[in-house]
């Protein structure tokens, strides 16, 4: 994808920065203790449609990270359908973030048939799956895209930024499996 | 690794719900043979849409939904079309409310995103054909369809009238819709009688799994439920879980959890569902493309020297050598099977002399079969045993067998005449969970308008038989001058098919005789100087513009409408019929290809041709199917009696349908189940009258005699041709087929769809570790694929000797060419191929797997050996995909 505008014009461009702000201006670290990804490459106005309706949550202090293992969280509510996880990977990722930008979130519903995938990360694979149901698996390196099996969406993955030691979930890509609306659980 | 990365594919996050009063329309998947049923709902985009609660949707359900609830719509199932004019949003969803195939709403990654088939101009369907187009200074123009069908029609009738009906050939789809595909063979067979046609799949017009003709299986006799009845599924050539995805996942897991069937797969590749049936108790048989005979074989010695076969069945249902040899009245003399067998090559006298005849041969031992097959013996004995040796209680294994192309279509007698077999002495066919079948690719909608006239064919061979024509080779002979090319691409969906574009090129852009003017009447002189010096006209009917046969060769493209877009009816892999609701308009002047085809008769002066509706034409259709594995005449029957058009009677019986053969018994129809099934007890005891037919393949099979014939599979018949197509210096096997996330040539997907473009942006290869490493390639290059040796048989031969035909005599007299073929991947480095085999997708229009195939038909069947190849491959250098995370990913796919 194409190269990413730095933070200074990012700033320029909203006067101040701010936490959209920052995550218009993705992909390159800036300094101090915010570091933003979301979804680097992503219009402005694109990023800004995906997060501006979504809630900002704190996932979990990076610190505690252990890699490959997951970390479990609801997002954007605590209603039916939300569960997600947070991993650390032994691969980089899109939409990653961290130094290695190993760190990705998915919603864990398998978006074939809903079944719960949460307890199914392969670490040696990176991928996510098989569903319990039919089998279907997902590859969290390559934004949730279907590695094999049968399921018509990728699987939504959480936007994520970070403020010091602090993740956050801000957004989603791609709708919830059950849902007709992300934030109506 | 790029920094960063955007999703190619970004869905909304917001769908609309369909509203209470939505139109609601039932209609079924357009893809694979399984046929799985689908609710359309409908309602205008000016309407206020559905609420989150069951009694404010259409689909009647509480959102958020639960796990396996059906129903979801995400934002692959939502679209707008036009219908009547208007605009209005459309939902397409897997049925909910199923009660079979896909019961309670499950469906495939193809089949789930279907909504995505519609024509929406602001979607990637925009290109949709919707204007008849003539070629004109080689740039093709919209015209009227008065002007297109003037010149397909005089051009036509010059051909017929000066060249004979054989040089007016049609290549056309076997499978959509019965409707269409009456229109067509009634104008090809009966109207014109001509002899030049072919499927989409075949280089003529002929059976694909011959063997089970000869032995006296149907080839879709089974019912869904039989696959969870099995003890034992032997699954050969396929993988359900990649190519008949609803059969996998409501039927076969069904088994695997709740029967504890064990699934044997037979494949070169370790596909998902192969690694799953590993992992619950099944077996993998990782063999050699096209080595399957000496397999089945192999395990037919072990059962017969371990007295496992099912004797009794034996006994009741296999012909003796008298019923083999006379049988009744006309007996075999004119059958296809006689024709075969007149070389003596396949006739036994019965089950003693089959028996002899196996433990005679050298490849039916098993350390043979092993080394001809590449894999550990062990894995023969340990398939004879699952499929055959007695349960502890002394109980017989219910084994099904099951097939499909990488089955028939690398060799394709000798494979289908031994499976066939093998299914007979297990006591396959007709009995829950114990069947014998083929898995199926399309759906099942073709109903013949005529009969193919076989004494017209050229194609002698030795003995007093004909083979029908062939296309290709009629083609390529320059005998077709008028090609009426009807939804196939036809150029690379054959074998060698850079070579038979090369024909193509020759017989139409390179005539002198081009189009340079606008005046019908001078295009009209124009192409019958083409045809008469020895050139073809083509003539391209399709939903897309397709690259090369109407893009660069056809004259005339005529746009056609399709799903969604007419009423039509078609049948399931486990015969059921249905009704495939219209739910929107087709895109500018598209018309359904029975319009079409009605249109071109009645200008060449045929009648017959005034059907005003799809219902007269599937009404007149009915009469065709009787006695067939899907005759649904009666369905005409008694919706006259009820008043009402069939296509309505059937709509009736929503995405259920009905399970054909279909009979009568006063007004209530009996439906089929299963076919050969003769412990059934539900037959009308009047018999069958009137408009019913009870066929014989209904309670018995289907030979001279009704029970079954076996036949020999000699290795000999095949080893000429094997040894040729065996790897030599660096090659490796090449074979191909189809993937889940793909439907046949990708024109709805691979090409339209982002989701599955995000996937599968470019053509694949899977390699082995080891091949990889010795030749430097690394999951992410781009690689080429070919082979200077792909054989083509040439010229039209009249054989008169016993081994005229085979490979190794068409050689010594000059009738095999060999072309080169070339086309690019993607490598995917992954243990789960055998190692010195690639495999690839099937038919990727820009990488055709298809040009380095063999153009050289089965001898005996006249079917081609699409699944074998063999050639180099070599890296090109990295795709662009090899560092980016944003399309294709390079995962495992047998992840279980």
């Amino acid at each position: 994808m194409g190269k990413q505008k730095d933070g200074t014009e990012a700033a320029a461009g909203f006067g101040c920065i701010n936490r959209r702000a920052f995550l218009f201006a993705s992909g390159a670290t800036v300094g101090g203790t915010v570091l933003l990804t979301g979804v680097p490459g992503m219009g402005k106005q694109a990023v800004e449609a995906r997060v501006s309706r979504y809630p900002r949550m704190f996932v979990e202090n990076m610190s505690r990270l252990v890699l490959n293992e997951p970390v479990r969280f609801k997002y954007p509510d605590k209603g039916r359908n939300s569960n997600s996880i947070l991993v650390k990977m032994g691969e980089p990722a899109g939409g990653g973030i961290g130094a290695d930008r190993n760190i990705v979130a998915f919603n864990t519903l398998c978006t074939h048939m809903g079944g719960e995938m949460g307890k199914t990360f392969q670490a040696s694979h990176a991928v996510l799956g098989p569903c319990p149901f039919h089998q279907s698996t997902f590859d969290l390196t390559r934004h949730g895209m279907i590695v094999s099996g049968h399921a018509t969406e990728s699987l939504p993955q959480v936007l994520l930024e970070v403020e010091g030691d602090d993740i956050y979930a801000v957004g989603l890509i791609g709708l919830i499996y059950g849902r007709y609306d992300n934030l109506k659980g | 690794m790029t920094e960063n990365s955007t999703p190619f594919y970004q869905p909304e996050d917001q769908i609309p719900l369909p509203p209470k009063d939505a139109d609601v329309l039932t209609t079924c998947c357009d893809y694979c043979v399984m046929a799985c049923g689908y609710k359309v709902y409908r309602w205008p985009t000016d309407a206020p849409s559905g609420g989150p609660k069951k009694d404010q949707n259409a689909l009647k359900r509480n959102y958020p939904l639960g796990p396996l609830q059906g129903g979801w719509v995400g934002p692959n199932q939502f679209t707008q079309a036009v219908y009547n004019g208007k605009l209005y949003n459309i939902a397409v969803v897997a049925d909910p409310d199923a009660d079979v195939v896909n019961v309670r709403g499950g469906h495939s990654i193809r089949g789930g995103c279907i909504a995505q088939k519609v024509y929406n101009p602001k979607r990637p369907t925009q290109d949709r054909l919707k204007y008849p187009l003539v070629r004109i200074n080689d740039i093709l123009m919209p015209v009227t369809w008065d002007f297109a069908l003037d010149i397909f029609a005089e051009v036509s009738k010059h051909v017929i009238r000066e060249h004979g009906e054989h040089s007016w050939a049609m290549k056309y789809f076997s499978y959509q819709y019965f409707e269409n595909t009456y229109a067509l063979t009634k104008l090809a067979l009966k109207s014109i009688n001509t002899p030049a046609i072919a499927h989409h799949d075949h280089p003529s017009f002929v059976n694909s799994v011959p063997g089970w003709v000869d032995i006296g299986y149907d080839i879709f006799g089974a019912s869904n439920e039989d696959f969870a009845l099995a003890d034992c599924l032997f699954i050969s050539g396929t993988d359900p879980f990649e190519t008949k995805t609803v059969l996998w996942n409501s039927w076969i897991l069904k088994g695997i959890h709740g029967n504890k069937s064990k699934v044997i797969m037979v494949n070169p590749r370790k596909t998902a569902g192969a690694a799953y049936a590993e992992k619950h108790g099944g077996l993998h048989l990782d063999v050699n493309p096209g080595s399957d005979t000496a397999v089945h074989m192999a395990i037919e010695r072990i059962i017969l020297e371990n007295g496992w076969e099912d004797s009794e069945f034996i006994a009741k249902w296999v012909n003796n050598f008298w019923e083999t040899d006379s049988g009744f009245g006309q007996g075999t003399r004119n059958t296809p099977w006689q024709w075969r067998t007149t070389w003596g090559k396949f006739q036994v006298k019965g089950f003693d002399d089959w028996r002899k005849w196996i433990l005679a041969q050298e490849e039916s031992k098993p350390e043979v079969a092993a080394r001809i097959a590449g894999i550990d013996v062990q894995k023969i004995y340990k398939a004879a045993e699952m499929m055959a040796k007695p349960k502890a209680n002394g109980e017989r294994v219910k084994t099904t067998i099951c097939i499909e192309k990488g089955n028939y279509w690398s060799n394709n007698y000798l494979n289908t005449a031994s499976v066939g077999t093998l299914g007979v002495i297990l006591g396959c066919g007709g009995r829950p969970g114990q069947v014998i079948t083929r898995l199926g690719g399309h759906q099942r909608g073709g109903v013949n308008g005529g009969p193919y006239p076989t004494t017209k064919s050229p194609y002698k061979v030795p003995g007093r038989r004909r083979h029908r024509l062939d296309l290709d080779r009629w083609l390529s002979s320059g005998h077709v001058r008028f090609a009426y090319v009807v939804g196939t691409t036809w150029i690379q969906s054959m074998p060698a098919s850079s070579a038979l574009e090369d024909t193509f090129k020759r017989l139409t852009k390179l005539n002198p005789n081009q189009v340079r003017s606008f005046d019908k009447q001078e295009i009209i002189d124009t192409l019958k100087r083409r045809v008469d010096s020895g050139g073809t006209v083509v003539a391209n009917q399709d939903i897309y513009l397709r690259n090369p046969i109407g893009n660069q060769y056809a004259d005339i493209v005529l746009p056609a409408a399709t799903w969604g877009e007419e009423d039509f009816t078609r049948a399931s892999g486990e015969r059921r019929v249905r009704l495939y609701s219209k739910f929107y308009d087709p895109p500018g002047n598209a018309l359904p290809d029975w319009k079409i085809v009605a249109k071109i008769a009645q200008k060449m002066g045929f009648e017959g041709y005034d059907w005003r509706d799809s219902n007269e034409v599937f009404e007149e259709s009915c009469r065709f199917t009787r006695g067939s594995r899907k005759d649904y005449n009666v369905i005409r029957t008694v919706a006259k009696r009820k008043g009402m058009k069939a296509h309505d009677f059937l709509r009736t019986f929503g995405t259920t349908g009905l399970q054909a053969p279909l009979m009568l018994d006063g007004d209530k129809i009996i439906e089929t189940k299963r076919l050969h099934d003769y412990n059934r007890t539900d037959l009308p005891e009047t018999g069958p009258e009137g408009v019913s037919v009870q066929g014989k393949s209904i309670m018995a099979f289907k030979s001279h005699t009704g029970k079954l014939n076996l036949v020999k599979s000699p290795w000999s018949l095949w080893a000429d041709f094997y040894e040729f197509m065996q790897p030599r210096g660096d090659e490796l096997w090449i074979t191909n087929g189809r993937i889940n996330e793909i439907w046949e040539s990708g024109f709805d997907d691979y090409e339209r769809r982002p989701y599955t473009q995000q996937r599968w942006p470019m053509n694949f290869v899977e390699i082995h570790p080891d091949d990889a490493a010795e030749r430097g390639i690394e999951s992410g290059d781009l690689v080429a694929i070919g082979s200077t040796r792909v054989p083509v048989q040439t010229d039209f031969n009249l054989g008169v000797k016993g081994d005229d035909m085979w490979f190794s005599g068409l050689m010594k007299r000059g009738h095999i060419e060999l072309a080169s073929g070339q086309f690019s991947a993607v490598a995917m480095v992954t243990p789960a191929i055998k190692r010195g085999v690639l495999f690839t997708d099937f038919l990727k229009m820009d990488a055709p797997a298809n040009s380095v195939t063999p153009r050289v038909p089965d001898p005996i069947t006249m079917n081609y050996r699409f699944k074998i190849a063999s050639g180099t491959v070599k890296k090109v250098g990295e795709s662009p995909f090899k560092h980016k995370f944003d399309q294709m990913t390079f995962k495992r796919r047998d992840i279980v």
